[in-house]
């Protein structure tokens, strides 16, 4: 028997009406058409499960506040020494009513450890976020009343609700229409916007140091997969390590750039039982050839070699 | 047609790119289309509504921090910030559950029964209702009548005033990109191969 039309399957995924004998037989022994059958019968069951889901409620807006106030600390890493001392001097200066607290607060988390950052209250992110420019601009040119970047429609103030509603979901295109508008703005703000946004208004005495390269780290063969970690490369010539979620190993961390090509590597440290890390790199480090960065765990074997061991990798871009 | 109308061929929709390439407006852009599938991924799995926002906005940390392992070749945005939200959720249950046991030992209760719904099974569930979502206005009305109300093609036809021969075409074509859609960015075994890629 030939194979059965398409759109014969769809009728039996669909449960219409039942295979004839012939069909039946056909199905059992070609696996081109049963597969097939079987697939679009998950997707009919798929489909008959999607009723409500094109109406879901939107998100509460604290989630993107802490969203927000969460990317911002993570952003802000690097400086911590500097937003500390910053901080010291803002005390010293101003009302105790300051942003700051809670953004060095949660920049000591790190970017992964999401569990603290979220418990601690992102009230007092708006304030410092709503300085940033580009969530001005966007909101003026965006109809539907959704900002854009990392100054929510929260900070544009309460009518922001509004821009939230069902109403604005259905309008549909138009919505596809005015993102269009909105990214044409950005497009225009451009880098000025990003930098704004990550960065609180005034002028920070000791800028943020700019990173070169960075690289999300991942676990690496059978390490748990909720072992992970970030690597930038900071243009003082450091690398600021942060790992969340590691296994626990009866000797310690290592960290390692290795040149993925002829995989020749050399250490640049050891990580102790924090979860970040500021390391120096030799000063003639090519980063181009030696591109991944590597944990391992190591024993006190007096091996200075790599264990073989590692347990998070990722590749530097920048 | 009662259905709002829709153009055929949306605007170039670049917002994948633009996320990649680290434009905070497509972040909130993101945030904006896909905030309530994860945040309904997460309700789904989590009985405790804190750990579900928890997840949602550690899903878009993870996302913004990770978006350098994002491949829009791959699959698509929303496909991608499930499976990020998929492991978030299984992770919680993991440690939810492991809670539960060090309380229980001490009081010496039963385990409770498991009856949340299988992780896969919800994310595939939205994938397809995106894709649903995206489907020529015929397509997708079409096949809402035979997913929702359980009508047949010949009652289709007679719903809509469309001749049978339409609303076949109409349906095979929508339930042929559905299943495509669900192949790329599906997470159950069977969807594909492989595993979801990416950032944590």
């Amino acid at each position: 028997m030939q194979h059965l039309e398409h759109e014969r399957l769809v009728f039996l995924a669909l449960g219409e009406s039942d295979a004839d004998d012939g069909e039946s037989t056909h199905l059992d022994t070609c696996a081109h058409c049963g597969t097939e059958l079987t697939a679009l019968r998950q997707v009919a069951g798929l489909g008959v499960e999607t009723q409500g889901l094109g109406d879901l409620p939107d998100p509460p807006e604290h989630i993107w506040q802490g969203i927000a106030a969460e990317i911002r600390a993570a952003e802000a890493v690097p400086s911590l020494t500097e937003a500390r001392r910053q901080q010291a001097a803002e005390d010293a200066t101003t009302e105790p009513a300051t942003t700051e607290p809670a953004t060095i607060g949660q920049a000591t988390t790190g970017p992964a450890t999401t569990e603290q950052a979220t418990t601690e209250p992102a009230t007092t992110e708006p304030a410092t976020i709503g300085k940033a420019t580009i969530g001005k601009a966007t909101i003026g040119q965006r109809p539907g009343g959704s900002a854009g970047g990392l100054s929510g429609p929260g900070v544009a103030g309460g009518p922001g609700a509004g821009g939230r509603s069902r109403a604005r979901r259905r309008a549909g295109w138009s919505r596809w229409a005015a993102s269009a508008v909105t990214a044409v703005a950005a497009a225009a703000i451009g880098v000025v916007g990003t930098v704004s946004v990550l960065r609180p208004d005034e002028p920070a005495p000791t800028p943020t140091p700019a990173v070169l390269a960075s690289a999300p780290l991942a676990a690496f063969g059978s390490t748990p997969k909720s072992a992970q970690g970030d690597a930038r490369v900071l243009q003082s010539g450091q690398l600021h390590l942060h790992v969340a979620n590691l296994p626990r190993v009866p000797g310690y961390y290592e960290v390692w750039l290795i040149n993925p090509t002829n995989m020749e590597m050399f250490s640049i440290g050891t990580l102790g039982g924090d979860s970040d890390a500021l390391l120096p790199l030799p000063p003639n480090v090519d980063l181009k050839s030696y591109s991944v960065v590597d944990v391992s765990a190591e024993q006190y074997d007096n091996n200075t070699r790599h264990s073989g061991d590692s347990l998070l990798r990722g590749t530097l871009t920048g | 047609m009662t259905a709002l109308p829709q153009q055929p061929d949306p605007p170039v929709d670049d917002l994948a790119p633009r996320f990649r390439s680290g434009d905070e407006v497509a972040l909130r852009e993101a945030y904006d289309r896909y905030g309530r599938a994860v945040l309904h991924l997460a309700t789904s799995m989590l009985a405790n509504r804190a750990d579900a926002e928890d997840v949602t906005q550690a899903t878009f940390v993870a996302a913004w921090l990770g978006r350098d392992t994002f491949d829009p070749a791959k699959g698509s945005l929303i496909g991608w910030l499930l499976g990020i939200g998929r492991r978030k959720v299984i992770d919680r249950m993991r440690a939810t559950a492991r809670e539960t046991r060090v309380v229980e030992t001490v009081r010496q209760l039963p385990e409770p029964a498991q009856t949340a719904p299988d992780p896969d099974r919800v994310v595939d569930r939205l994938v397809i209702a995106d894709e649903l979502a995206r489907l020529p206005d015929d397509q997708r009305r079409m096949l809402e009548l035979a997913f929702y109300d359980d009508l047949t093609h010949q009652q289709i036809a007679t719903v809509t005033g469309v001749p049978l021969g339409t609303v076949k075409s109409h349906i095979r074509r929508g339930m042929a990109s559905l299943k495509r859609r669900w192949e790329v960015d599906g997470a159950a075994p069977g969807a594909r191969a492989a595993g979801f890629s990416g950032a944590r």
